[in-house]
């Protein structure tokens, strides 16, 4: 009676198995949120009624739990969840289902034989909404919200290790801001991050879904454009400089305009690392910087 | 070391030849879950002070230089820690083994991620195939807390002494281990401590009883 | 009959479990060996009418042992008793020309059964020396 009442009354969804993987149990928080009764899913199979759960890492649980008499875990960060319950709450937009933490062990009966199973879930959609945005704001730049450094060793050498494998292409643009100190020694510091900003925020709004924008450095950026060959490469990379020497900056009254010098460089067979083909693009932008600013060259 | 915290030279060997008999029964179920052959030398039964562990641990796996390893506590009469100490990076190995179903995971979520949820379902299943039929065959049933992944240690860092427990024994139990499929093979070490020993003392006597 | 029977085991206690599942009121002269090696030899010494032997053992493995005793006498009845029980340890076993194999802890009834048929097998083949 007493476990009967807590059973129910948990803030946990509780399910009990048998050896042939038919519903045993089926506690008040797993009807609330399937919708189904337990007198209705009671002796049913359970991949009759969830049949995303028919995987081999379900079944090898399942398995270990009746032979081994092992608990396992079936973890947020790797599942997401292992019944499609829609969320709760209004306040997330993140994820559409309910990112759930579950864990699957033994019941025994008197003379110690394994005879049922259970599954705990445990909603931690909060929590994964959190560990998103901590995860997030890591791999950003404070100041400009681009990604950082960091997340650009990431990426690049994702993208490189893809190209190694499967061939392919792609192009990235190194560029920085021309006579930026000066920007800084006539308005001052906040006005230097403003300009940082709105620079990164025209660049962001001008590449692709697919490209990414990463702050390298003071004033220096990288954009990676994935699946693009050289011309195309440099067509955005002229596009970029002929936009950013346009756009009027207004701080505190002031129009401030800056131009770009930038570099450009493609993947070659000959790059054994993606920091050699970093390289290349910033030879490229030393190159324009040399030529006189306000300018794009290819590097090669 | 007090007299009632050591075994008899009988007790150790009734230790032994059940230690011998539980290892073959986790193989074979073992093989059953996972769907390969799994390896598990006969285990190498110890008796020592705690203090005296983490050399000893660190004299067996000297031969890696960098390990990954999975911790996992078990409650029961039957009381301890399991270590499973791999080769670092022999996750990778096992991926291939345990997630041939889960492609779309590898291309969406960070490789260590991956990695991590591997080790420790390989780590669960084989702590527990272990402990389990050793402690089935004494009586005792055991629980489990959820297993603990460590990456990337020097393998002289792989255990250090808790300093409340220094004075206690412990009994190590240790094999090692070779998953035929995936190449990947490693050392469990099973570390028992003083509060078990009595029980532990009572079950063997018991258990050989049925054979007087 | 059976009258003697051979104990091939490392284990002292494995060796004991073994002997209080024997029945004690048939008058079996028991011998024991400690490894796959000294089986052999006390193989050769005693010849036994059945033998029990352990596949995991210092010096000379139950397997090695097993090879060596029928390649001497192609009737030996050798049971193996074993705590590996996966397939692949049975076939190499079974195929060495194991008579049958037990898996450890050994029940008192499975031992009965195993001397059972043994004798079986022992009567027909002196029926064919006889013959």
């Amino acid at each position: 009676m007493i476990f009967e009442q807590i059973f129910d009354s948990i803030n946990i969804g509780i399910v009990i198995l048998d050896r042939d993987l038919k519903v045993y149990g089926w506690n008040r928080w797993m009807e609330v949120h399937s919708g189904i009764n337990k007198e209705k899913i009671k002796g049913k199979q359970i991949f009759d009624v969830f049949p995303n759960l028919n995987t081999p890492k379900f079944i090898r649980g399942c398995k270990s739990v009746f032979t081994l008499g092992s608990f396992c875990a079936f973890s947020p960060r790797l599942h997401h969840y292992l019944f499609p319950f829609k969320k709760t709450g209004y306040s997330n937009q993140r994820f559409e289902y309910m990112q759930q933490s579950c864990r699957m062990g033994p019941i025994r009966d008197e003379n110690n034989e394994i005879k049922y199973l259970f599954i705990y879930v445990e909603d931690v959609t909060e929590l994964a909404c959190r560990e998103q945005i901590i995860h997030e704001m890591n791999l950003r730049d404070g100041l400009t919200g681009v990604f950082n450094r960091k997340f650009m060793g990431e990426r690049l050498k994702k993208e490189f290790s893809r190209y190694k494998r499967y061939g392919g292409v792609f192009s990235i643009i190194m560029f920085d801001i021309d006579y930026f100190k000066k920007v800084n020694d006539t308005y001052g510091h906040l006005c230097g991050d403003f300009i940082l900003k709105s620079v990164s925020s025209k660049v962001v709004s001008l590449i692709r879904d697919i490209d990414c924008m990463f702050r390298y450095g003071g004033e220096e950026f990288c954009c990676l454009l994935p699946e693009t060959e050289i011309d195309p490469a440099r067509v955005v990379a002229e596009r970029l400089r002929e936009e950013i020497a346009l756009q009027e900056n207004i701080f505190e009254g002031n129009t401030i305009k800056v131009t770009m010098s930038l570099g450009v460089a493609v993947v070659e067979e000959l790059d054994d690392s993606y920091e050699r083909l970093l390289q290349r693009a910033d030879e490229a932008l030393y190159k324009a910087k040399a030529e006189g600013r306000n300018r794009v060259v290819v590097s090669g | 070391m007090p007299e009632s915290y050591t075994l008899t030279e009988e007790e150790r060997e009734i230790l032994q030849e059940l230690m011998n008999i539980a290892f073959g029964k986790s193989a074979a179920d073992l093989a059953d879950v996972i769907n390969t052959h799994v390896e598990l030398r006969i285990p190498d039964i110890k008796l020592m002070p705690i203090s005296e562990l983490p050399a000893y641990v660190q004299e067996k796996i000297k031969g890696y230089t960098n390990i990954d390893m999975v911790e996992q506590s078990f409650y029961g009469r039957f009381k301890g820690d399991a270590v499973l100490v791999f080769s670092q990076g022999a996750g990778r190995g096992l991926i291939s083994l345990l997630q041939n179903d889960e492609h779309e995971a590898l291309e969406s979520d960070p490789i260590d991620i991956l990695e991590t949820e591997t080790l420790m379902e390989a780590g669960n299943i084989l702590i527990s195939a272990c402990v389990g039929k050793f402690a089935e065959m004494l009586k005792d049933v055991v629980t489990y807390a959820p297993p603990m992944v460590v990456f990337n240690k020097h393998y002289s860092e792989a255990i250090s002494l808790n300093h409340d427990k220094k004075d206690m024994a412990a009994i190590v139990m240790k094999t090692d281990f070779t998953f035929t499929k995936g190449d990947v093979s490693g050392f469990l070490f099973l570390i028992t401590a003083q509060e078990s020993i009595k029980w532990l003392k009572e079950a063997l006597q018991s258990f050989m009883e049925q054979y007087e | 009959m059976i009258k003697k029977i051979l104990i091939v085991d490392d284990s002292p206690v494995a060796r004991r479990m073994l002997k209080s599942c024997l029945p004690k009121d048939r008058g079996f002269e028991l011998f024991e060996a400690s490894n796959g090696k000294e089986g052999f030899e006390k193989y050769k010494d005693i010849r036994p009418d059945l033998t029990f032997m352990d596949l995991t053992m210092p010096v000379m493995t139950g397997y090695e042992s097993l090879e060596e005793i029928i390649k001497y006498d192609k009737d030996a009845i050798v049971i193996i008793a074993t705590a590996d029980i996966q397939m692949k340890a049975i076939k190499t076993v079974l195929d060495s020309g194991a008579y049958m194999v037990l898996r450890k802890p050994l029940k008192e009834e499975d031992i009965q059964k195993a001397l059972s048929v043994a004798e079986d097998t022992l009567l027909k083949q002196k029926g064919s020396v006889n013959a």
